[in-house]
């Protein structure tokens, strides 16, 4: 049987470069998924549909399923790389945050920050996340577990810098801030919260959920 | 019966059949999946007999919860006052009074969830977050500790009923994937109430 390792794909793709109909693909791929993203943005998830976003990009539902199995993977590819972005952001951010509870705050006000112009997406994306198969795929995303591995991470650090105690119950914690963090998303969506406004309440909530793992 | 009588006698038995069909429904799919047509359909009655009760599927999954909810209520109404202990034990108290009462309905209870963020959530809709009820319930066993000395009375509340609400949703994670049992739901929520406590006792 012969294998094709991804570097013969690469050194070939290196030599030749991209063959025509390889920028064409990609093309419609990148139509389908702009098309996508306005869809879901005014519609939510249920009320786009393959069809709505095939028409908006101007070709087939063939065409469509040809670069996604279906309307959850494409969304979730939509998902991914925004949140793939949004977690460079975060930890830039990070590295230059002064202590423990700056550094979750920085984790907390980068998403939102992201996210203040794409409310709609970040709404049609939470109630993805709680149906009852799709959520439990789209709570899998690397992107999202790679954030709360950074929360986690920066607690950590806080115990190896002596900021909170060995006993700190650190993956408790790291899930309860990870929890309060997105439910905040729910004074923008609704309450038309600001930022600001958001970090501000997560200031406060922060504080309390580290207030009992602060040394001294 | 006058015609405008046996027209609203109609009308309140329609709405009930919805109701129970639509619970049954959204237990088994989940709220996404279920359409009006199918709860139409479950009912025995046309697509254009629920709308005339409804304005939409979100308004139809809050009446059912509605109902549900105000047995919970009127439940913690005559057992709150009577909670004693530390805010922390009274929350505990508080939530395991929830688990119970939903233990037997997750699924209806994370299709509630779902239609949180809902398109189609019109005024008549009360989606989790917005439960007026639930908040003042939280929120009065918090002042009641700011009260009897064990809840800084410089705290951020709303910020604290924020935390606990967050903790409760996602708690039923655990239900939904991985089958936890009501004790197990129980258990993680005091946890994470006994953290919470930590943060907003007086210092």
């Amino acid at each position: 049987m012969k294998h094709v390792t991804p570097t013969e794909v690469t050194s070939e793709a290196r030599v030749k470069g991209p063959t025509r109909r390889a920028l064409a693909k990609l093309q419609t791929r990148n139509k389908v998924l702009a098309a996508a993203r306005k869809l879901f943005s005014e519609h939510g998830y249920e009320g786009a549909t393959i069809r709505d976003i095939a028409a908006a990009a101007g070709m087939s539902t063939g065409a469509v399923f040809a670069n996604f199995t279906d309307k959850s993977d494409l969304f979730r590819d939509i998902m991914v790389s925004d949140l793939t972005k949004l977690n460079g952001e975060i930890r830039e951010a990070v590295s230059r945050a002064r202590g423990v509870e700056d550094a979750i705050l920085k984790v907390f006000a980068t998403g939102y920050a992201f996210y203040r112009t794409q409310m709609p997406l970040a709404r049609a994306a939470f109630s993805v996340s709680w149906a009852p198969e799709d959520g439990e795929l789209f709570h899998k995303m690397e992107p999202l577990a790679e954030v709360q591995q950074i929360i986690l991470e920066q607690l950590t650090l806080g115990v190896e810098r002596g900021e909170l105690s060995q006993e700190a119950e650190v993956k408790l914690r790291a899930q309860m801030l990870w929890e309060a963090y997105l439910a905040n998303y729910r004074h923008a969506i609704y309450g038309g919260w600001t930022p600001e406004a958001l970090q501000a309440r997560a200031r406060d909530q922060i504080r309390v959920i580290l207030a009992g793992a602060r040394r001294g | 019966m006058s015609g405008a009588g046996l027209r609203q006698s109609q009308k309140a038995a329609t709405r009930q059949r919805v109701l129970a069909a639509a619970c049954d429904l959204f237990a088994r799919q989940g709220y996404e999946a279920a359409t009006v047509r199918q709860i139409a359909n479950l009912a025995g009655v046309s697509v254009g007999s629920v709308f005339t009760c409804f304005a939409s599927k979100a308004e139809i999954l809050s009446e059912v919860m509605k109902d549900r909810l105000d047995e919970l209520y009127a439940e913690l109404d005559r057992v709150v006052p009577c909670l004693r202990g530390s805010t922390a034990e009274r929350l505990r108290s508080m939530f395991a009074i929830h688990f119970a009462f939903e233990q037997r309905h997750i699924q209806l209870f994370l299709a509630h969830l779902a239609a949180a963020y809902d398109w189609t959530l019109g005024p008549g809709a009360t989606p989790y977050g917005r439960n007026r009820r639930f908040q003042e319930l939280i929120l009065d066993c918090l002042n009641r500790g700011v009260a009897e000395g064990d809840v800084d009375p410089g705290a951020d509340l709303l910020g604290v009923v924020d935390l606990l609400r967050a903790a409760y949703a996602w708690t039923y994670r655990l239900a939904a994937w991985e089958n936890a049992a009501v004790d197990q739901l129980v258990d993680a929520m005091d946890q994470q109430i006994g953290l919470i406590a930590t943060g907003f006792r007086p210092r």
